[in-house]
């Protein structure tokens, strides 16, 4: 056991004397700039890089998006080939979900908890660090693909002997985000695993893979610090709401993901080893992909919802100047969908067959989980209701995503009538659905809690005529570009094709559509811009400038790295609010006094071993290839990753002491902005 | 992956260590993982009872290839494991190094021996006709059963380090014992997820005249 | 002043669901896939529980998206607001939360009954459609069954066998002989009996495709390994259009199909005409030809046609009748002319109306997709353009799948191989030559550059399987195919 942290406390890192580790190496505990960012232990720091990879990635997956409805814009259009527009989609699905969704909730899972629960930090500094590098790899390797699939369609690849051989030259994955067997799998006997797709699936099954490998780290480290770092007084029960949702999401994600990771490691052995799981010439059964795919994906679908409920859960009270209506409620309705969200699966399944009785199983579930989430919006309602409604860019988009999230609640509620679903199921009815779902609903709640807690994060105030003009362009052009889908899905366009013929009476409202996709690309990357800029050179604003309710908004911005000086000790749910409006006040406990607060040093072996996933990401997809000598790369990432974990936990886990500001009684209270 | 960073000072909310606490999480994801893939197992054999076919074409029954003596034994000396690792951990506890040392020895032993059996049994069945190619039944039972066996063998290399490294010094007090506990933990589970697969992979094909899934064949021709 | 205009843009949304509900006229209900003008029960009752739940969400929308509007408008925050007393801290009323969950439940059991009913419905030939429906109630005695099969099978309903494939659809109606072990399987347009309710088999011979004709009955998937069913009948005599809706791969937005409702005693007639053999071709005509070159050009190794006993295929559609489709390439090429069905469509209000197939369009989709698919070549000894990309006539003959096409690759390599030898042969000479007179080093270079020509015009030659011509004459003669 390392002793580090017995050391005489310091006002700054920068102050430290070299330290070694276990293993002899000098701690990367005093370091500026990139070093720093590239083996930070804070979460703060965590989640502002996985909230701008997450931008990145929202900005890729956009562009895939323009790309489609560019080609949609005419019938019988040829902006792009067929394939690449299955490629566009899939990727554009892929990257929207698990590398622009997830990363951008993961942002605010790991700046705001510990934050709002009163911790210095997660359970597992390292291991964050660990899943944030994991993640930005899995990312890497999926999105590689295009880079092998430009390579190859600008000739580059032309002169390698492997590329001769290849028999299907799609290198970027062209199966959807589903990538339903036996498209994405294999037939033939004995072993052959004939394909219909090429390396693009390889790369789609590991970038997967590799994810939600960074997903459920992430996942079992948050639930542990939600349960084990709550600040003393904050029971279960006076958790703020984003921090509840936090919790179920990530109980989701552990319960969710291995029924993907096992059916990507049957895929796998399918296709690399000639396995017969999905293989239907050998007896397997497509089916169970879709199955095993739905029982990960319906949750998912939560996984992807909830964190931008809970955010809106915290902007509605602050804004309408009263307690959220229904915490119990709110909370408990948030665990029922958690938990329902595991018996509605196959809802996507309605066509395959499944019989009357299991059909009509799922039909009544899926119906009994619009309950809960009616019980949502009825809440965020009665929040509303007595209230004074302050229309700021987080509350503007706030009532967008309940709007927007109720219309896509309704087509929902339409799809969970089996009958009239199967008519609707793989149209543009159901892209219409899910995108005022997760467009309407979650990218919405998701800029709202940007628009919210940039001040918290960065101490600077986007600017907020541009915020209004971006919401608007995003509310505006969103509901011009999926509005009219609905009408399509009903005037019988399927999803995922490419392209279709005049005469079809489609013309007109994709024309529109991708006038308003224009639209709303330009208004999010508008109010990117505005935050990107806000972040660097932003005016710079008061620590509480909205009013606040949950402990965050009690500590000064940009949040110093040891979060709370003093332990705060709470009384009551909306501990800060109370404190400010003669409630119950916050008591703080001095626990570091003069020897300071512990912090946990940084450490380079989370990247390391994340590295390993990099090289093993890249060698599958190669050795499908035929590319010579690839295993090598895949074994030389195992090697990394085993032994960057081993050296991980060897080095000795460290930490300093932190000099707080506050020797004694409760900090001076945070500047409110009256407002 | 061990380090309590924060918990130095603080003591935890519910009084659990994180550590234990990620380990319970760890497996419960664990066990859905296992649940999918015995459920993909079970449903295959339900699907199709009678067994598969040969290089030869000859229609084979998986009672023809268990040799369930063999697995009875490794699945007894799996079970033995977890009760030396019980006292391993018991050891650490009471801080005598020199006891936990002896115990986990015998983990490892006995975990190799299972990792032994589990390759002699592959070998044997793959030699009998079963492959992971020519059957959707060698597909779930090498998978599934290779995954368990990569859980043990990351469970014996994690063992193994832990061994040496317990004579570098640092593993003591609280915290070692705190390891030892979680790496048990993590052992206990493997074991308790083998006897789940040796009920319903091996044993189940000898319930009833015909075998559960109804193959046809009497249960118990060697 | 932004906040004020921006309160109101959330309700953008309800004057614009307004304005498509406004700006549907019939002409937008009843285009060619519309689900909202079901034209056969399985549609109709698919559409009347869609218009159930249309009417509760449009309720509920008005109620709660009302409520929304008015707690926005009625509470937002006033001047002088600042000064006054905190609201006091209310978490809940568990009254007003029950009372609504009980509403909720109770608004989806209006759906939920109507959903359970249709499902059972939806499944399968309903009891109360068999007497009328099943074959001894409408088709003329089977001729040439056997007395058993024929006696058991009159009391079954049509049942017609639906396989996909990348990409098309094959029909095939084993009661009526109409399959595909008989040689006489129906591709890409199929027909049905009006008014009679009608058994479809579901499967797939590769990956998962998915079997939808928004008029008549929402979809049902052909999961290879599965056998599903469904059920489908068509109330009004005419032309519908389906297609393909699961992702099946790079050509799966030109998987679509049609179904022709027809009278039954048409539908009989009909059987028949698919029962008999194509007409003998006119000797000497371009036809003749064309008939040679479906044989020498290996398009009789996938294709059947009854009455050209060399074309037995049994992997691609079935060319017998392929003249009478009004659609050709899995339907995405239409053989009648667009303008004049546009016309038509206007006039009637019907897209199920149909004009008649037009020859000169019909000629001119077969000489694109014959040339489209690898077996035609361009100006520049490559194939032109995908109508289809991926589809298997250019696999084959890319690929030279072992057994299918032994023709064109084995030769296009050897005339590859001659001309890199002629190349390299070139070069050699030269190299060899030096130190030679000018004039006999021009003579050489000459003779190696003629070589070399000759290498590259055999090349194109053996590239290009069909000339214009011949590309001619195959469309001729699978003209007279009808």
């Amino acid at each position: 056991m390392s002793h580090d942290s017995h050391h005489a406390p310091v006002a700054s890192k920068l102050e430290l004397a070299p330290e070694r580790s276990d293993l002899g190496l000098i701690r990367p505990d005093r370091t500026t700039g990139w070093t720093d960012w590239l083996t930070t232990v804070d979460h703060k720091k965590i989640g502002i890089l996985y909230g701008a990879f997450a931008m990145f990635y929202f900005l890729v997956g956009g562009v895939e998006a323009l790309a489609i409805r560019t080609q949609l814009i005419r019938p019988d259009n040829d902006f792009v080939t067929a394939r690449m527009y299955n490629q566009l989609f899939t990727m554009h699905g892929t990257t929207m979900i698990f590398l622009g969704v997830m990363p951008l909730s993961a942002a605010f899972f790991n700046f705001l908890v510990p934050l709002q629960i009163g911790a210095r930090d997660v359970a597992f500094p390292r291991l964050n660090a660990f899943s944030l590098w994991t993640f930005v790899f899995g990312a890497f390797v999926l999105n590689a693909s295009w880079l092998f699939e430009f390579a190859h369609l600008a000739g580059w690849l032309n002169g390698f002997e492997w590329h001769k051989h290849l028999a299907f030259t799609d290198f970027a994955p062209a199966n959807g985000w589903f990538s339903y067997a036996p498209l994405s799998g294999t037939y033939g006997q004995n072993g052959q695993a004939l394909r219909f797709t090429g390396v693009g699936t390889d790369f789609w099954i590991i970038g997967i893979q590799v994810l939600g490998i960074a997903s459920l780290a992430a996942s079992f480290n948050f639930i542990c610090t939600i349960i084990n770092m709550r600040a003393k007084g904050m029971t279960m029960m006076r958790l703020p709401v984003f921090t509840w949702m936090t919790l179920i999401t990530a109980i989701l994600i552990i319960l969710a993901f291995p029924a993907i990771t096992v059916a990507l490691i049957e895929l796998m052995f399918d296709r690399a080893f000639g396995a017969n799981f999905f293989n239907p010439s050998a007896g397997g059964q497509p089916i169970l992909w879709q199955h095993l795919f739905w029982i990960f994906g319906h949750p998912e679908v939560y996984i992807l919802v909830l964190p931008a409920m809970g955010i809106v859960s915290e902007i509605l009270p602050t804004f309408s100047g009263k307690a959220l209506f229904g915490y119990p409620i709110i909370v408990f309705s948030g665990a029922v969908i958690g938990f329902l969200g595991f018996a509605v699966w196959s809802h996507h399944m309605f066509t395959t067959g499944l019989g009357p009785v299991p059909t009509a199983a799922f039909a009544l579930l899926t119906m009994a989980i619009a309950v809960p989430t009616g019980v949502k919006i009825f809440n965020w309602l009665g929040t509303i209701w007595g209230g004074r409604v302050r229309f700021t860019p987080p509350m503007v988009l706030s009532l967008g995503f309940i709007w927007m999230f109720m219309c896509g609640g309704f087509s929902g509620v339409m799809h969970s009538s089996a009958p009239a679903d199967s008519q609707q199921q793989d149209s543009y009815f159901v892209i219409a659905h899910f995108h005022y779902v997760l467009l309407g609903g979650v990218l919405l709640g998701l800029m709202a809690g940007l628009y919210f807690w940039f001040p918290k994060i960065f101490g600077r105030m986007p600017n907020a005529p541009l915020a209004y003009i971006a919401s608007g362009m995003v509310i505006l052009g969103f509901n011009l570009a999926f509005g009219p889908m609905h009408y399509l899905g009903l005037a019988g366009m399927p999803r995922r094709t490419h392209t279709y013929h005049a005469g079809n009476g489609w013309e007109t409202w994709n024309y529109v559509a991708t006038i308003g996709a224009y639209i709303l690309g330009a208004g999010v990357f508008l109010a990117f811009a505005n935050l990107a800029w806000t972040a660097f050179k932003g005016k710079k604003c008061a620590s509480d400038p909205w009013g606040g309710r949950t402990l965050e908004w009690s500590l000064p911005s940009p949040v110093p790295e040891y979060n709370f000086a003093q332990a705060p000790i709470v009384a009551t749910r909306d501990a800060y609010f109370e404190d400010k409006h003669g409630g119950k006040r916050i008591a703080y406990e001095n626990d570091g006094g003069e020897a300071g607060v512990h912090m946990p040093s940084q450490s380079w072996m989370p990247l390391v071993a994340s590295t390993g996933f990099l090289f093993a990401g890249f060698g599958m997809p190669m050795m499908a290839m035929g590319v010579p000598h690839a295993g090598w790369i895949v074994i030389t990432g195992l090697g990394v990753l085993i032994l960057g974990i081993w050296l991980w936990a060897v080095e000795g886990p460290g930490g300093y002491m932190l000099k707080t500001p506050a020797a004694s009684g409760s900090p001076a209270p945070a500047e409110t902005a009256a407002h | 992956m061990s380090e309590t960073a924060a918990a130095h000072d603080a003591p935890t909310s519910t009084g659990i260590d994180h550590k234990k606490l990620i380990m319970w999480l760890f497996l419960a994801s664990d066990c859905m993982f296992f649940g999918t893939l015995i459920s993909t197992h079970l449903l295959y054999r339900k699907l199709y009872p009678s067994g598969f076919t040969d290089a030869e074409g000859h229609q084979r029954f998986i009672q023809n290839l268990f040799n369930i003596e063999l697995t009875s034994f490794s699945t007894f000396i799996l079970l033995m494991s977890s009760f030396l690792m019980a006292l391993a951990v018991s050891a650490m506890h009471k801080g005598e190094i020199k006891s936990f040392r002896r115990n986990v020895l015998g983990v490892i032993f006995f975990g190799l021996i299972f990792l032994g059996c589990q390759v002699f049994e592959f070998t044997h069945f793959y030699h009998q006709g079963l492959t992971i190619q020519n059957s959707v039944l060698g597909s779930t039972f090498y998978v599934l059963t290779g995954t368990h066996g990569t859980h043990v063998a990351i469970g014996v290399l994690w063992l193994i380090l832990m061994y040496f490294y317990s004579f570098t010094g640092k593993l003591g007090g609280h915290t070692g014992a705190l390891d030892v506990e979680v790496a048990g933990l993590y052992w206990h589970f493997v074991d308790i997820v083998w006897i789940i697969i040796f009920t319903a992979v091996y044993l189940v094909e000898y319930l009833g005249p015909n075998g559960f899934w109804g193959t046809g064949l009497p249960a118990v021709t060697k | 002043m932004f906040s004020r205009f921006f309160s109101r843009v959330g309700l953008l949304a309800a004057p614009f669901l307004a304005l498509v509900m406004a700006g549907c006229s019939k002409a937008d209900m009843n285009v060619r896939q519309s689900t909202l003008d079901p034209k056969g029960p399985v549609a109709k009752m698919q559409y009347d529980v869609f218009m159930d739940t249309v009417w509760l969400v449009v309720v509920l929308f008005i109620l709660v998206g009302g409520l929304l509007v008015y707690a926005v408008i009625k509470f937002r925050a006033r001047p002088g607001d600042e000064d006054a007393p905190r609201i006091e801290e209310g978490h809940g009323n568990p009254l007003v939360e029950i009372g609504l969950i009980t509403a909720s439940i109770g608004a989806l059991v209006i759906i939920a009954i109507p959903t359970l009913s249709a499902i059972w419905y939806d499944d399968d030939v309903p009891a109360e459609s068999i007497p009328t429906s099943k074959l001894s109630a409408w088709y003329p005695r089977l001729e040439g069954a056997k007395e058993n099969y024929a006696k058991v099978v009159e009391e079954q309903v049509l049942e017609i066998d639906v396989i996909g494939k990348q990409w098309w659809f094959r029909f095939e109606y084993p009661q009526l002989g109409l399959t595909n072990d008989a040689k006489r399987s129906v591709p890409n347009e199929f027909v049905i009996p009006k008014g009679k309710a009608v058994h479809i088999n579901l499967r797939s011979e590769d990956v998962i495709h998915s079997f939808w004709i928004p008029k008549i009955a929402g979809k049902v998937d052909l999961v290879p390994g599965r056998k599903n069913h469904m059920w489908i009948q068509g109330d009004e005599v005419g032309h519908y259009y389906g297609q393909c809706a699961e992702f099946c791969g790079d050509s799966h937005a030109y998987m679509l199909f049609r179904v022709e409702v027809v009278e039954p005693a048409e539908f009989a007639k009909w059987v028949q005409r698919q029962k008999a053999d194509s007409l003998p071709v006119v000797a000497g005509s371009k036809a003749e030809t064309g008939k040679a070159l479906f044989a020498a050009k290996t398009c009789m190794m996938c294709h059947n046609i009854n009455g050209n006993p060399q074309a037995a295929g049994v992997f691609a559609p079935d060319l017998t009748h392929v003249a009478s489709r009004k659609s050709l390439a899995g339907a995405w090429l239409d053989n009648r002319d667009p303008k004049a069905q546009l016309a038509k469509e206007q006039e009637t209000l019907n897209t199920e109306q149909s004009v008649e197939i037009d020859r000169d369009v019909l000629k001119a989709n077969l000489k694109k997709w014959i040339g489209s698919s690898g077996v035609a070549t361009g100006a520049d000894g490559k194939p032109t353009k995908d109508v289809k990309p991926g589809n298997r006539m250019h696999f084959y003959q890319a690929f030279s799948v072992s057994g299918l096409n032994p023709t064109f690759a084995p030769l296009i390599d050897a005339a590859e191989n001659a001309l890199t030898e002629a190349q390299a042969a070139a070069a050699k000479a030269l190299v060899d030559a030096k130190g030679k007179s000018p004039a006999e080093l021009a003579t050489i270079k000459k003779a190696g550059d003629e070589k070399v020509v000759a290498a590259t015009a055999a090349l194109k030659k053996a590239r290009e399987i069909l000339t214009p011509e011949e590309l001619d004459c195959l469309a001729e003669y699978l003209l007279t195919l009808k």
